[in-house]
């Protein structure tokens, strides 16, 4: 469970903290612009890291600096409960002048105030396993030394962080390219979900169990669907198709056959069934009301609240009425933004300076809500 | 689908956003069948609950015998009136299928008193709904509620709670 986020100098989010901890499922409301989405690319730029990307070019650019100014570094902090320890990771990037790339100015791992690693510039400071000695390499500054220390164990610390990482859901689905075919498996989906059919596939095949409890899912939203089939075509090449059934007579169709909110509820069975079959996961869902209709909406988040209510960690953005009713004061942060030349500000609807007069939708219709 | 019109099915209109907030517990509630139970919007206050209720549910209601409606209202210090004010609207025929409760005086007070959040009051409502023990609607500032609750249970914990 992410404890804290904080983001420096990272397009609007400057000097940006978002504190979540002990918060199972929480919500960004704010107007376009505010920075809603900018955390979730702040959150994959560290899951990229743990997924393997390690050349800072390939993590940000230059133009992630807020209005050019390269003066200050780019920094990225995250503190997260993973088990029953705190692991803390720090990385700075830097933009000296004449560089046309980033590289690293400060990189650091520790787990339960214990230092793993720590990095100035390419100077890598490693402990052993018994963290006694300290172990000195270097590292070219341009890239990142997570993705490429080596794990010394399975427990090892550093592995745990890593995976963690790299488990998290960051989505936004674009469900006119999510097809249900695949040539592979992964666990990780992509945060538009084009690797849907892939993800689909390795879900099922780390825990058939899952399943049942996507199958429960979609027999709770779509009334008529029977069952879903992965079958091969081809040696390598599987294709999601499913079966509908009423009062006796049947229709098989390609997932890409179904409408955009009936691919969301496809997406919403696959991370329910992660986050139970192998999580606990943190999923960052950028407005997972987007194609669903408008009796759909409440239920679709509530139920999401509910599967991370249990375990793991919910964070999803909304505009939308009934999806941001279904959340509390408590849960709530209000991202405000005065204008483009200024940063994003964040505040908890339970601790804005000026008490909303009357309810949040009112408030947020007539943009009577400050931070 | 949202809540399943063709079982009986349980909407929730509460007074305000504090009311809410503590129906958003109720239903975070893991044991809660969620495609039994619809938070409606807040139409905010008392009477307009009452308004909503009497120009959109009651005909629904007569029209469908698996919709139930709790109607969550402030009594604002008025616990008698506010009962008298909100049953005259509701016809014999709905009876046993409308039920009245809320705070005695508003869900705010509640907040303070018991020191945690609506969210999290709403939960611990809903964990004692599915269980027998009653320690927090016996709160002074929901005690008033034990008769509507006796009076609810048997009809909507199967429907909220079917595995419990």
């Amino acid at each position: 469970m992410i404890r804290r986020l904080y983001v420096h100098n990272f397009r609007c989010l400057e000097n940006f903290e978002l504190l979540i901890a002990d918060m199972p499922s929480s919500l960004l409301i704010g107007k376009n612009g505010s920075g809603k989405s900018t955390v979730g690319s702040a959150l994959e730029v560290l899951q990229s890291l743990a997924r393997g990307t390690n050349r800072v070019s390939q993590l940000v650019r230059p133009a992630d600096f807020p209005r050019g100014r390269s003066g200050a570094p780019l920094r990225f902090e995250i503190e997260a409960d993973i088990g029953d320890k705190v692991f803390e990771y720090v990385l700075a990037l830097e933009l000296p002048e004449g560089f046309k790339e980033l590289r690293v100015r400060e990189e650091r791992l520790s787990v339960a105030g214990k230092l793993i690693f720590s990095r100035e510039s390419s100077q890598v400071q490693f402990a052993n396993a018994r963290r006694e000695a300290a172990a000195n390499f270097l590292v070219d500054w341009h890239l990142a030394a997570l993705p490429v220390i080596q794990a010394q164990s399975p427990t090892d610390p550093l592995n745990t962080f890593k995976a963690w990482l790299a488990n998290m859901l960051i989505l936004a689905p674009i469900p006119y390219l999510i097809t249900g075919e695949s040539e592979g498996e992964t666990l990780f989906p992509d945060r538009q979900v084009k690797n849907f059919g892939e993800w689909f596939s390795g879900l099922l095949a780390l825990a058939p169990a899952a399943y049942t409890q996507i199958d429960k899912y979609l027999k709770g939203v779509m009334p008529d669907f029977k069952e879903f089939k992965n079958p091969f075509s081809g040696t390598d090449f599987r294709s999601l198709t499913i079966q509908f059934q009423q009062e006796g007579a049947s229709l098989t169709l390609p997932l890409s056959g179904l409408s955009d909110g009936e691919k969301c509820f496809f997406v919403c069975a696959a991370v329910l069934a992660a986050n139970q079959a192998s999580g606990p996961f943190f999923c960052f869902w950028d407005e997972p009301d987007n194609y669903l209709s408008l009796k759909e909406v409440g239920h679709f988040v509530m139920t999401l609240r509910r599967s991370f209510q249990e375990q793991g960690q919910l964070l999803v953005t909304s505009h939308n009425p009934e999806a941001i009713r279904q959340f509390s004061d408590e849960n709530t942060l209000l991202l405000y933004r005065r204008s483009h030349l200024e940063p994003t500000q964040i505040r908890p609807i339970a601790g804005l300076q000026e008490p909303i007069r009357g309810d949040l939708i009112g408030a947020l219709i007539r943009d009577d809500i400050e931070p | 689908m949202s809540v399943n019109k063709f079982l009986p099915y349980v909407y929730i209109l509460p007074e305000d956003d504090a009311d809410r907030q503590i129906a958003n517990g109720f239903v975070l509630d893991s044991l809660v069948n969620l495609r039994a139970v619809q938070v409606l919007p807040p139409p905010g206050g008392w009477r307009k609950v009452r308004d909503e209720f009497e120009q959109i549910h009651c005909g629904l209601m007569s029209g469908n015998p698996n919709q139930h409606i709790v109607l969550l209202v402030d009594f604002d210090d008025q616990t008698v009136d506010r009962m008298k004010q909100m049953r005259a609207f509701i016809p014999k025929s709905l009876a046993d299928r409308v039920f009245v409760i809320g705070v005695e005086s508003e869900p705010e007070r509640l907040k303070v008193a018991i020191g945690t959040s609506y969210e999290q009051i709403g939960q611990d409502l809903a964990r004692e709904c599915r269980g027998t023990t009653r320690d927090k609607w016996s709160h002074f500032l929901l005690k008033h509620n034990s008769a509507e609750l006796d009076r609810m249970t048997p009809i909507l914990k199967p429907i909220l709670f079917p595995t419990s």
